[in-house]
C-alpha cells in the first residue's frame, strides 16, 4: 500500500464566481505527493496558493478534476465522512491563525481531540505536550488575545500537531512570525518530516521554500515543478 | 464526541454571552408566566362565578314579580298581579309541575331588628323549611326552624352573622335569646353562616330567617308574596321545572304572550349559561394574549440564535476544520437554545405560578395544569424548531465559507 500517493490530485479546476466576474483561481492541476514528502508551494499573491490548499485540506471542493486522498475520492465522501478525514489525517495551519477566541490555548490545542472522541484527562495530556513543543507550556491559559501573533501561529501549530496527523498541511506558517520563531517553527517541520509524516506549505520565503524536498510553483492558477535547475531560479524570481 | 462535550460547549457559548442569554430567557419567561397566569386568572374568575352561582342554590329557581308593565308599552288592559299562596300551591301540584320537588313561598320585609343592648335594620324572610335548601343557606350554630315551627307558627328565628353582631354584639351565639323585630318578640333558635356580599341582590348576612307563619300573623299580614323559591328535582330537571312554572302561572295570571309576563323566573342555569359564555369568550381572549407573547418569546430567541450562530460563523469554520462533523455543531447550537428555552421556561412557570398566589379583590387565580404543561411544551417545541433552524444552517455550513466570512 506504500505506493499509493497521500495526495492525488487530478485535472483540477477552481473556478470562483460565473460569467463575466469568473475567477479561474486553479487550472487543470495536476499533483502527486508520496508518503513522507516534504513540498513547499510558492507562487505571487493571488496565484491561486490557499485555494489549492483549502481543496486538499477538504475545507472546500473543487468545480472540476479529482482529488483523491490516501487513494479516496474525496467527492464520494459525505459530510460526516470529511468531517472524520479533516480530524484524524490532515493537520490544518491556517495563514491567519485561526483560533478560537474568548477559549484559552489549552483549550484551542485540545479541540480536535474532543472531535475525535478523546477522553478529557487523555487529551488534556496530549494538549500540553502539544503546547510544550511549541515552546508555549507556560502560557496554557492564555487566551489568544493574550498572546503576540507568533505565539498565536504556534498555538495554531500546536492545534495542528496535536491529533499526530499523517499529513499537515501549512498555509504561510511563518508569514507573521520574527526569525526566530520562524526557525522554531520550522525546526519543528523538520523533525516532523524526520518522522516521517507529510508536509505540504505554502511559503513566500525561499529560505523556507529552501529546506522542502520539492518545490512546487504555481503561476496565474497553473500548477509547475520546480526541477533542481529551475529551482534556484523560481524561487529567485518569486520572492525577489 | 459524547453528548457530555456538546452540553459543556453549548453551556460555554451561553455563558461567554451572559446578558444576552438573560434577556433572551426573558422573553420566553414572560412569555410563559403570561400564559400560566392569565389562563389562572380566566380559571379562577371561573370559578369563583360558578362558586357565586352555586351559592344561589343548587337546582334552585326563583319567581320574582315584575312591576307592571315591565316590558314597555304592552300593559295589555290585563293589570299586573302579584304572586300568592294560590300560585305557590298550584306550583306545588305534582300533577302540574311533575319536575318541582319542593315549594318555598317567601315574604319578605324590613324591620328594626332589637334586643336589650341595641338595634339595626333587618330584612325578615318568612318562609318553610324548604328555603333552607333552596337558598343554599347554611346553619353555623343552633337548628332551622322546622315543620312543627311552621304549623304552630312558632315566633322563632334564625339571625344572618350581621344582624347577631349587630344586635347581640360582635361574634356573639345569642341562641335562646329574645331578638324585637319591630317589638315583635321572637326567640333565636339558630345563627347563619356567614356568607358576605355578592350571593345576590341583598347581603343574607343582614336575614332573619322564621317561619312563613309567624311572619305573616305578627309582621306581614296574610297578603302577597315577595318571591317563590322552587326546587328542581334534579339539575337535569331545571329547564323542565322552569317551562312547568311557565305555563302554570301564564294560565293563572292569564297571560298570552311571554312578554306580558308580570313574573319572571331566575335560575342559576340561566345564570350559569349567560356567564358560561362570557367566560369562555374572556378566556379565549386572554388564551390569545398569552400564545402572542409566547410567539414573541419564539421569536426572541429564533432571532438571539440567528445572530449567535451569525456571529460565531468563523468559529463555526474553525471548528468544522478541526473535524467537528455536523452533528456536533447542530448539537452545540441546538442544545443552546434548548437549555434557553427550558430554563425560560421552567423560570416562567415558577413566576407565572408564584404570580397567580397574589389574590384579586375577591378570587384567586386557580393555575391551570393542563396550561403549564402546554406552556413548557410550547417553550421546548419554541426551542428546538426555532433554534434548529439557525443551527441547521450554521451545521451545513462548508468550512471554507464559514471561515471566509467575516
Ligand atoms: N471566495 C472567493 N471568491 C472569488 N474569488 C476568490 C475567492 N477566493 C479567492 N479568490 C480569487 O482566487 C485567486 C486565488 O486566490 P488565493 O487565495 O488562492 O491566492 P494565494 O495564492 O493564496 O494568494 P496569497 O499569497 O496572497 O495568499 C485570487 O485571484 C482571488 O482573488
Ligand atoms: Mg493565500
Amino acid at each position: 500500500m506504500t505506493d499509493v500517493p497521500v495526495l492525488d490530485v487530478r485535472a483540477m479546476s477552481k473556478v470562483y464566481g460565473a460569467g463575466e466576474t469568473a475567477v479561474h483561481a486553479l487550472r487543470d492541476v495536476d499533483l502527486v505527493v508520496r508518503r513522507g514528502e516534504y513540498v513547499a508551494v510558492i507562487g505571487q499573491s493571488g496565484s491561486g496558493k490557499s485555494t489549492l490548499l483549502n481543496i486538499l485540506g477538504c475545507l472546500d471542493a473543487p468545480t472540476s478534476g479529482h482529488y483523491l486522498l490516501e487513494g479516496l475520492d474525496v467527492a464520494d465522501l459525505d459530510e460526516r465522512q470529511q468531517s472524520i478525514l479533516r480530524n484524524r489525517q490532515i493537520g490544518f495551519i491556517f495563514q491567519s491563525f485561526n483560533l478560537i477566541p474568548r477559549t484559552t490555548a489549552l483549550a484551542n490545542v485540545e479541540l480536535p481531540l474532543v472531535y475525535a472522541g478523546v477522553s478529557r484527562r487523555v487529551r488534556r495530556e496530549r494538549a500540553r505536550a502539544a503546547l510544550d513543543l511549541v515552546g508555549l507550556g507556560t502560557r496554557e491559559d492564555h487566551r489568544p488575545n493574550e498572546l503576540s501573533g507568533g505565539q498565536q501561529q504556534r498555538v495554531a501549530v500546536a492545534r495542528a500537531l496535536v491529533t499526530t496527523p499523517a499529513l499537515l498541511l501549512a498555509d504561510e506558517p511563518t508569514g507573521n512570525l520574527d526569525s526566530a520563531s520562524t526557525a522554531d517553527v520550522l525546526g519543528l517541520f523538520d523533525s516532523l518530516h524526520r518522522a516521517g509524516r507529510t508536509i505540504v506549505l505554502i511559503t513566500h520565503d525561499d529560505e523556507v521554500a529552501a529546506r522542502a524536498d520539492r518545490i512546487v510553483v504555481v503561476t496565474d492558477g497553473v500548477l509547475r515543478e520546480a526541477t533542481p535547475a529551475t529551482r534556484a531560479e523560481a524561487v529567485g524570481r518569486v520572492t525577489r | 464526541m459524547n453528548v457530555v462535550e456538546v452540553v459543556r460547549f453549548a453551556v460555554a457559548g451561553l455563558l461567554a454571552n451572559r446578558l444576552r442569554s438573560l434577556l433572551t430567557m426573558l422573553g420566553i419567561i414572560i412569555g410563559i408566566a403570561a400564559v400560566i397566569l392569565l389562563t389562572a386568572l380566566g380559571n379562577g374568575a371561573a370559578q369563583y362565578i360558578q362558586g357565586q352561582i352555586t351559592g344561589l342554590g343548587a337546582n334552585s329557581i326563583t319567581i320574582i314579580p315584575r312591576a307592571a308593565g315591565g316590558s314597555a308599552g304592552s300593559t295589555s288592559g290585563a293589570s299586573a298581579r302579584p304572586l300568592t299562596t294560590e300560585d305557590a300551591a298550584a306550583i306545588a301540584d305534582p300533577q302540574g309541575a311533575p319536575d318541582v320537588a319542593f315549594v318555598a313561598p317567601v315574604v319578605q320585609t324590613s324591620v328594626d331588628a332589637a334586643s336589650g343592648r341595641s338595634s339595626t335594620t333587618a330584612t325578615v324572610v318568612g318562609s318553610t323549611p324548604d328555603y333552607f335548601p333552596g337558598s343554599n343557606t347554611r346553619i353555623a350554630a343552633g337548628r332551622a326552624y322546622d315543620a312543627a315551627d311552621l304549623a304552630a307558627a312558632r315566633k322563632v328565628a334564625l339571625v344572618g352573622r350581621t344582624v347577631a353582631d349587630d344586635v347581640f354584639g360582635p361574634g356573639s351565639t345569642p341562641l335562646g335569646q329574645e331578638i324585637l323585630l319591630d317589638n315583635v318578640p321572637f326567640q333565636v333558635v339558630g345563627v347563619l353562616e356567614a356568607r358576605g356580599q355578592g350571593g345576590g341582590l341583598a347581603n343574607p348576612d343582614q336575614n332573619v330567617l322564621a317561619p312563613l307563619t309567624a311572619v305573616q300573623s305578627s309582621l306581614t299580614g296574610y297578603g302577597n308574596l315577595s318571591q317563590i323559591v322552587v326546587g328542581a328535582r334534579s339539575t337535569d330537571a331545571q329547564a323542565a321545572a322552569e317551562s312547568e312554572i311557565n305555563s302554570i302561572l301564564d294560565r293563572r295570571h292569564g297571560i298570552a304572550a311571554p312578554d306580558d309576563r308580570d313574573y319572571q323566573v331566575i335560575s342559576s342555569r340561566q345564570l350559569a349559561q349567560v356567564l358560561d359564555q362570557t367566560l369562555s369568550a374572556f378566556s379565549l381572549l386572554l388564551a390569545a394574549i398569552a400564545a402572542i407573547s409566547l410567539v414573541v418569546g419564539g421569536i426572541g430567541i429564533t432571532n438571539i440564535m440567528l445572530v449567535s450562530v451569525t456571529e460565531r460563523t468563523r468559529e463555526i469554520g474553525i471548528r468544522k476544520a478541526l473535524g467537528a462533523p455536523p452533528s456536533a455543531i447542530l448539537g452545540q447550537f441546538l442544545v443552546e437554545s434548548v437549555i434557553l428555552s427550558v430554563l425560560g421556561g421552567l423560570i416562567g412557570v415558577a413566576v407565572g405560578t408564584a404570580g397567580t398566589l397574589i389574590p384579586l379583590g375577591d378570587f384567586r387565580p386557580v393555575v391551570v395544569p393542563s396550561a403549564v404543561v402546554l406552556a413548557v411544551g410550547v417553550s421546548v417545541a419554541i426551542g428546538v424548531f426555532f433554534g434548529g433552524y439557525p443551527a441547521r444552517r450554521a451545521a451545513r455550513l462548508r468550512p471554507i465559507e464559514a471561515l471566509r466570512r467575516e
